[in-house]
């Protein structure tokens, strides 16, 4: 019975770092279709996120079975609950990705010198995505917290890209609605770099018991 | 153990008790009954003599507590008994031991009652008056006496159950003792019983070969381990579900990894590409895959262990390709470049030639078009027969190293450049002390002649170029500095590489075919010596070549 269990869990823990892995994969395609301005890229984006889809349910359905069949207690329940969270934010930033590449087809192949920030802040948000997968797999709370406080860092750019664009608004009013689908792409980064912190911060509750400082 | 030898013990002592039951029984019961007879046989006769002389007044005064008398008459009829009415008594003339009293003179015998299981002993005997006096007596029989013992033998078992108990705990310890006490990691040195002797020897001799082969195990773990720990090529050992069983330093560093055995390969490493190639592979028996990772191009091969449908583990091995890949790329470039370079030349020539056949040049112009043709022309040929020089360099198949006045040679080489120089504007100088070295004339020439060159091309208006050959503490040193232009930091990696350019625009106008410098590195190379460079943007070059004394061709 115990070994079922262990190998479960050991199946869960591989399935979210496979989930994981695709999240990465989706953001670099999304961000890659963007700087090259490749629209064929930008639609193969939306078969990864089906995937990203299908893994969701499918961790979601282990997640159940192993709460309903083994009644798992203390660490065991922590992470698998906090796996059950988890998902949602991967989840999440496959969607993300997958408007960002819907943005970038509507942009028809179209990028330049304003993209440039967005591109920093793409590689950014997968730089805290790998961390906090990073510290899933290594049960790693100094990692979680480093992938947290890069956050700022997507913020910080967000305000950037948003002030840029508002130039160029001024400057060239007719690229207007360029400006602001670039913007709407930027607002995708930055949310996903919240789902990543997000998901730090349920590695941090998974390891320590504690969320966001509190004991839940 | 000590319920076996309970058992054992209980049983010998019940047995020991029922055979000493029966054989009291068996024997003395018919003694006791050879005694009873007798006594049977003599009351009879004195009663016998009684009865004759007092008649049946004396029976009455009959008193035997244990006896019965019976006085029967000659035609069977009961005339007296000792025990009960004579009335009520039927005929007992076909009684056995009457009747055998009645024809011999006495009789006897003796009857089972089956339901009071007791035997009664009769005795007759014929008196003178034809009447018969018999004399009975009843006593228990076997199957009786062991019913009426019953309890006292019960007593007596349960008394043996105790003390088999007791004593079996007791010997079975005492033997137990020893037994427990067996070093079997010293199995030799134990004074137990003799009959464990040879099971001590056989275990002794199987725990030396055990541990032989366990050392030899070990011996060859360790020689596994030392093996690819110290191999560059990384090598991953995975079981059937990809869990990691083996990792040697060089994979734990392609992988950025602390720790890795007993984990699952995925969470070292999630690029997608490696997972598609480990399911490849477990279908397909092997794949291979190139992957570019901090600056170095890595080949990744994994191999299957076992068959498709019973995989046992699966073999990751990676090398590290960036230099054959760098290899290749140069290779990809210098034919690129070859082809490039020699094309040029062929194109002005063919240019130049096709306008003079068609006669489209004026009669003055045509010297300077054949003028053309020939730069050209000796341009190929000096692009051509730098290559040859490569590549003889390359094969290594240059002539034999001799002695060389590094010197002369060198202020040979400046005064020889001096006009070139003063074309350009730029002076020329030569200083420094005699030194031999050992090296090949013609190659050394080459250096010179190539740095010098260099130097004075790739100068300023009213530049200078020093050329200083100096003793080193192990050998000489040849610089040549100058006032040029200078190489850019980017570039002064690559320079010595073939057809390199730094500025690609002014190919033509500085004349040169790209390989001078790559000539210089592969002679100074071949002579064993080592070539460095110090240069600024705009400041100026120094060019330092040493030579080793000791003859260290690589």
């Amino acid at each position: 019975m115990r070994s079922k269990f262990d190998q479960q869990l050991s199946q869960l823990n591989k399935e979210l770092i496979q989930m994981g892995a695709k999240c990465e994969e989706v953001i670099a395609m999304a961000a890659k279709a963007l700087a090259t301005g490749d629209c064929e890229l930008a639609k193969n984006v939306a078969p990864v996120d089906k995937e990203i889809d299908q893994m969701e349910r499918s961790i979601e359905g282990l997640c159940l079975k192993l709460l309903l069949q083994q009644q798992p207690v203390a660490r065991d329940l922590r992470q698998i609950s906090a796996a059950l969270k988890m998902i949602t934010d991967m989840e999440r930033i496959g969607d993300q990705a997958e408007d960002i590449a819907e943005i970038v087809t509507f942009l028809g192949g179209r990028t330049g010198a304003e993209c440039g920030p967005i591109l920093a802040m793409a590689e950014a948000s997968i730089e805290m995505v790998t961390q906090s997968v990073d510290a899933f797999v290594n049960r790693d709370v100094a990692l979680a917290k480093k992938a947290i406080e890069h956050d700022d860092v997507v913020d910080d750019y967000f305000v950037k890209v948003k002030s840029s664009l508002i130039s160029l608004i001024a400057e060239k009013p007719e690229d207007g609605e360029y400006a602001l689908d670039l913007l709407m792409i930027a607002k995708y980064i930055e949310r996903i770099g919240d789902h990543a912190t997000n998901i730090a911060e349920w590695v941090v509750f998974s390891v320590t018991g504690t969320h966001k400082g509190e004991i839940l | 153990m000590t319920k076996k030898i309970f058992h054992s013990m209980f049983f010998v002592a019940s047995v020991a008790m029922l055979l000493g039951i029966l054989l009291i029984m068996g024997v003395l019961f018919a003694y006791f009954r050879t005694v009873q007879k007798n006594r049977l046989v003599s009351e009879l006769r004195l009663t016998a003599a009684a009865v004759e002389m007092g008649g049946e007044a004396y029976l009455e005064s009959f008193q035997v507590d244990d006896c019965r008398l019976t006085w029967v008459g000659a035609d069977g009829i009961v005339l007296f008994d000792s025990q009960g009415e004579t009335a009520d008594m039927e005929n007992h003339a076909d009684r056995e031991e009457v009747k055998e009293a009645l024809e011999t003179g006495k009789g006897e015998s003796s009857r089972y009652s089956t339901t009071l299981m007791e035997e009664t002993l009769y005795c007759a005997k014929r008196l003178s008056d034809g009447t018969v006096l018999r004399i009975s007596v009843s006593y228990a029989s076997v199957p009786a006496l062991l019913f009426g013992l019953l309890q006292p033998l019960l007593v007596v078992f349960v008394i043996a159950l105790l003390c088999s108990i007791l004593l079996s705990k007791r010997l079975s310890r005492k033997i137990v003792q020893p037994l427990n006490a067996i070093d079997l990691d010293q199995p030799l040195e134990n004074e137990a019983y003799d009959e464990l002797s040879p099971l001590l020897t056989h275990i002794g001799r199987q725990q030396r070969e055990i541990s032989a082969q366990k050392q030899e195990l070990e011996d060859r773990q360790d020689e596994f381990y030392t093996v690819i720990e110290n191999m560059n090529e990384g090598l991953v050992l995975l079981n059937a579900k990809g869990i990691i069983l083996s990792i040697n330093p060089a994979a734990l560093a392609f992988f950025h990894a602390d720790t890795a055995v007993g984990r699952d390969l995925i969470e070292i490493e999630r690029s997608p590409e490696i997972e598609k190639a480990f399911e490849s592979a477990a279908q397909h028996g092997k794949s291979s895959l190139q992957v570019s990772r901090s600056g170095r191009e890595y080949q990744v091969n994994l191999n299957r262990i076992g068959p498709q449908n019973d995989m046992s583990g699966m073999v990751l091995l990676i090398f590290d390709i960036t230099e054959k890949v760098f290899a290749e790329r140069n290779r990809q470039e210098f034919t690129a470049n070859v082809s490039h370079e020699l094309k040029t030349p062929l194109h002005s020539i063919m240019g130049s030639a096709e306008l003079l056949e068609n006669g489209l040049v004026k009669e003055e112009d045509i010297p300077r078009f054949i003028g053309y043709i020939r730069n050209e022309s000796a341009r190929l040929v000096a692009l051509i027969e730098d290559i040859i020089r490569l590549s003889q360099l390359d094969e290594a198949s240059a002539p034999e190293m001799e002695p060389v006045e590094l010197y002369e040679l060198a202020a040979g080489e400046v005064e020889s450049l001096t006009q070139p120089a003063k074309a350009k504007n730029v002076s020329i100088s030569m200083e420094g002390e005699s030194v031999t070295i050992s090296g090949v004339r013609q190659l050394l020439h080459e250096v010179i002649y190539n740095l010098c060159d260099n130097a004075i091309k790739y100068n300023v208006d009213g530049g200078w170029v020093k050329v200083r050959v100096s003793k080193t503490a192990d050998g000489a040193a040849l610089v040549v500095a100058d006032s040029g232009i200078g190489i850019p930091a980017e570039h002064q990696d690559r320079i010595f590489e073939r057809f390199y350019r730094v500025d690609k625009s002014h190919s033509k106008e500085s004349g040169g075919t790209g390989l001078g410098l790559s000539i210089v590195k592969h002679a100074v190379q071949y002579m064993g010596g080592t070539i460095s460079l110090d240069s600024t943007p705009g400041v100026g070059t120094t060019v330092t070549v040493s030579f080793h004394k000791k003859e260290s061709r690589p």
